[in-house]
């Protein structure tokens, strides 16, 4: 090595420039990386607090609707998702959830093209009382948009844990009869990207223009920066 | 009172509003309301305002209705996004205090209802109170007020009757 100085020279010379290169080129696609990434992008500040920190990837579920039809995690790609659990028994938040979220509907309906990408699920956590046939009429009742599932409760859980939707059934809780039970569950309306990812939540206690106003700016949002 | 006579009526004349009274005046329930539904729900609330003018507290200990085999006090209580219902045994509504109940916190859980509702529908309903008096009330079907639920966000729940488990 001593004997062939010049020749090393050169090496290293180009070694070093390789690596210099290849250090540029990894940052660029590094720095490319990070800000076609909605984790790092800044969202707006008014749709900051209804955003997951980061994006969550939904693993595969299966619930049940009516006419023997299911949802998929691939029913869900390629639209807005609003997700909301709840239980057809609940004569209070539950309508009145479904009819602000239905509302809302309604005022997104003024931009056509919004429109035509939203759907919202009613999962019931209550398969017990909820047949799907009753879901289905419950659901479009308050929405042509809504679709009405459930599902055993492996199948309920599967899909609501990914969302730390909890719930409890009290059964015959100071009830009069065994078919009169009451319900605890979140209350919070999950909105699902058209990745079929977990994006935003709207919690407890949700307003018709709220929603409206709010999902409009995050789906430009995700439209301008985050589509891939 | 006399002043509020006019708008009393024009709202009974309108329909949306109903009134009724107890046989001494002080307590008046204003408009009584059933939340429309879809047709095969069996569980319904309805809502109201009970007004106690008088110097006495008193006291919603049942509501009974032929429309519904039962009707039960409930609260909704939303504590960590996570909703419940608390079922009141009775409901006080202290002196000169108007207890309101609307979507979201307070509300009558209207139980196995005998037959599909329609918005625009009339059902009477009876409300008991501690001192015995009865008074009967017809409540409405409708659609909810979504638009009004700012009220709702802005409730304070912890002030409004007692909670007897």
């Amino acid at each position: 090595m001593k004997n062939q100085r010049g020749v090393l020279t050169r090496k290293s010379l180009a070694i070093l420039l390789i690596a210099a290169v290849a250090i540029v080129v990894a940052a660029a696609a590094f720095i490319g990386f990070r800000s076609n990434s909605d984790t790092v992008v800044k969202p707006p500040e008014e749709i900051e607090d209804y955003l997951f920190w980061e994006a969550k990837e939904l693993t595969d579920f299966k619930l049940i609707g009516a006419d023997n039809k299911t949802l998929e995690l691939d029913d869900l790609k390629g639209k807005w998702s609003f997700i909301f659990f709840g239980y057809i028994h609940c004569p209070d938040v539950c309508p009145l959830t479904m009819g602000i979220l239905g509302q809302a509907f309604k005022l997104i309906e003024k931009n056509p093209a919004a429109y035509q990408d939203i759907q919202g699920v009613f999962v019931s956590v209550d398969p017990k009382r909820d047949t799907p046939e009753l879901l289905k009429e419950y659901a479009s009742y308050f929405s042509n948009k809504f679709t009405g599932v459930t599902g055993d409760t492996a199948q309920v859980d599967a899909f609501s844990r990914q969302m730390s939707a909890l719930y409890t059934i009290h059964p015959k809780e100071a009830q009069a009869s065994e078919d009169n039970y009451l319900v605890t569950h979140n209350s919070t309306v999950f909105l699902i990207d058209p990745q079929g990812r977990l994006y935003g939540r709207f919690p407890p206690p949700q307003l018709t223009q709220e929603i409206a106003e709010v999902f409009i700016k995050i789906r430009t949002f995700y439209n301008e920066r985050v589509k891939k | 009172m006399i002043k509020f006579f006019p708008n009393i009526l024009a709202a009974l004349v309108l329909g949306f509003v109903t009134l009724s009274a107890s046989a001494n005046g002080d307590i008046h329930i204003q408009d009584p309301w059933v939340q429309a539904a879809p047709p095969g729900v069996k569980v319904l609330a309805a809502y109201l305002e009970i007004k106690n003018n008088g110097k006495k507290q008193q006291v919603l200990t049942g509501v009974s209705s032929p429309a519904f085999g039962q009707i039960e006090m409930h609260r909704s209580v939303i504590h960590g996004n996570m909703a419940h219902m608390e079922h009141l045994k009775e409901l006080a509504i202290p002196p000169n205090t108007s207890v309101v109940m609307q979507p979201g916190g307070l509300h009558l859980m209207l139980m196995n209802a005998k037959k599909p509702l329609n918005a625009g529908d009339q059902l009477p309903m009876t409300l008991i109170f501690g001192s015995g008096e009865k008074i009967a009330i017809t409540a409405t079907v409708r659609s909810g007020k979504t638009e009004g639920t700012e009220d709702h966000r802005h409730m304070d729940h912890s002030g409004h009757g007692e909670h007897n488990h």
